[in-house]
């Protein structure tokens, strides 16, 4: 190996680190690594339960949100906030003065196409994959301020869970989804209906709350590299409480356009311990840059 | 020593978490290595989603006045830090920014400067600093 190739790794390998904090006190995403040791004191505290004796996984989950950090002026007033190259380190990021980087979304295309299983589409559909992830920037929906829908939007910010419903909130576009869990199938019009979100209806298996949801659009992407989907896609999500963490995964099925079902990168996120945590009303999302664009692919 | 490094990056780059909210890429819209300059009045301060907005009226040396658009990062950061409300309609300002490729009145900003001397500095590359090169 190379002194050059063994830097590129070793950069690589500190970009993502440091990419990892910065991402979940951005977005209030997946909970940071934390040490084994603080995951399994996470763990290890009872999971509570509800009158009807299934695990409660109401809560806060999650980062909670961040942004920087608190900046405060100078002596003559001065503010920097500064948005750098690349991404922060954690201790740049902790002592407040450092914002995603100019190139967050091409720095962060590495990871993106890096998941532990990539969905296997039919032959004939590779070519559509490839033309949406090399003009991300122009066909993503996200970028043009659409919902990212199921399963791309992850797992919930917070859960209010009753004897017969679940309530998702997300914090992304102050988005709700309300599940029913008393035994009803799938509504037989809008299960037909074409949404972001589908009509989902959850169910115990044991301990995890299955929800089986259909009635997509084929609007959104079930992730960032162009990995589109049919309106005929299916998918099954699970949210497993284990003492203060919680366990979102999914898996997605989807005959019309893929060979085998495609299960999505689960995440773990620890209870948000503050009892004044609130979610943060999301700001209107307005898209102005798309006509600017002068090339299309982002990493 | 290879097989340090690799797995070093692979473990790494397995923990990263995906981004929730799909940005766009800035450089395939501004030259962040160039730099524009103008003084002009701020007519409207957008806090949106994915990044914030700046609209300004700037005089042109013919009379007239042209539009320009400038914009910031995500609007979260600048929530946290209060940075909101200094930005008031009316103000004159001196804004430094990275220009759009296309041409167009619009750019990344890198610097304001307030009438009494103050700055506000939100984009910058240190050559001396590994995150920015």
């Amino acid at each position: 190996m190379t002194q050059l190739n063994r830097f590129g790794i070793a950069a690589a390998a500190a970009a993502a680190m440091s990419f990892v904090s910065l991402h979940a006190a951005q977005y209030g995403g997946a909970a940071p690594a934390r040490p084994a040791g603080q995951q399994q004191q996470q763990q290890n505290v009872p999971t509570p339960r509800t009158a009807d004796g299934h695990p409660d996984l109401s809560g806060m989950w999650g980062g909670g949100g961040g942004g920087g950090g608190a900046v405060k002026p100078d002596e003559k007033g001065n503010l920097v906030q500064l948005t750098r190259g690349r991404p922060c380190s954690k201790q740049q990021f902790d002592l407040g003065n450092c914002a995603p980087g100019i190139n967050f979304e091409r720095d962060s295309g590495v990871t993106q196409r890096m998941g532990p299983e990539v969905p296997m589409y039919k032959p004939e559909f590779w070519d559509r994959v490839q033309y949406l992830d090399r003009n991300g920037t122009q066909e993503d929906p996200e970028f043009h301020c659409k919902p990212s829908g199921v399963p791309r939007m992850g797992p919930p910010a917070k859960i209010v869970q009753t004897s017969t419903e679940l309530i998702l909130l997300y914090g992304q576009g102050n988005t709700f989804r309300v599940i029913p869990i008393d035994g009803r199938p799938h509504d037989p019009i809008k299960s037909q209906d074409t949404t972001w979100y589908g009509d989902a209806v959850g169910k115990w298996e044991g301990d995890t709350m299955v929800i089986d949801i259909v009635g997509f659009n084929d609007e959104s992407w079930i992730e960032w590299p162009g990995w589109f989907h049919s309106n005929n896609m299916h998918v099954i999500e699970k949210l497993t409480r284990s003492g203060n963490t919680l366990r979102w995964e999914a898996t997605v099925e989807d005959p019309d356009v893929l060979v085998q079902p495609y299960h999505v990168e689960g995440r773990t996120l620890r209870l948000n311990p503050n009892a004044k945590a609130t979610l943060t009303e999301d700001l209107p999302c307005e898209e102005r840059d798309s006509q600017h664009m002068v090339t299309h692919e982002r990493g | 020593m290879k097989r340090i490094f690799g797995l070093l990056a692979i473990v790494a780059l397995s923990l990263a978490a995906k981004p929730a909210v799909a940005h766009h890429a800035l450089q395939a819209e501004f030259d962040t290595a160039k730099r524009g300059e103008f003084t002009g009045t701020l007519t409207k301060f957008a806090m949106i989603n994915p990044h914030v907005r700046w609209f300004f009226e700037v005089k042109k040396p013919d009379g007239t006045a042209a539009t320009w658009e400038i914009t910031g990062a995500g609007p979260q950061a600048l929530r946290q830090n209060g940075m909101t409300r200094i930005f008031q309609v009316g103000q004159t300002l001196k804004v430094t920014y990275a220009p759009a490729r296309d041409g167009s009145n619009t750019g990344r900003v890198v610097t304001f400067t307030f009438p009494d001397g103050r700055t506000v500095t939100m984009y910058h590359e240190d050559p001396n600093n590994p995150n920015d090169l």
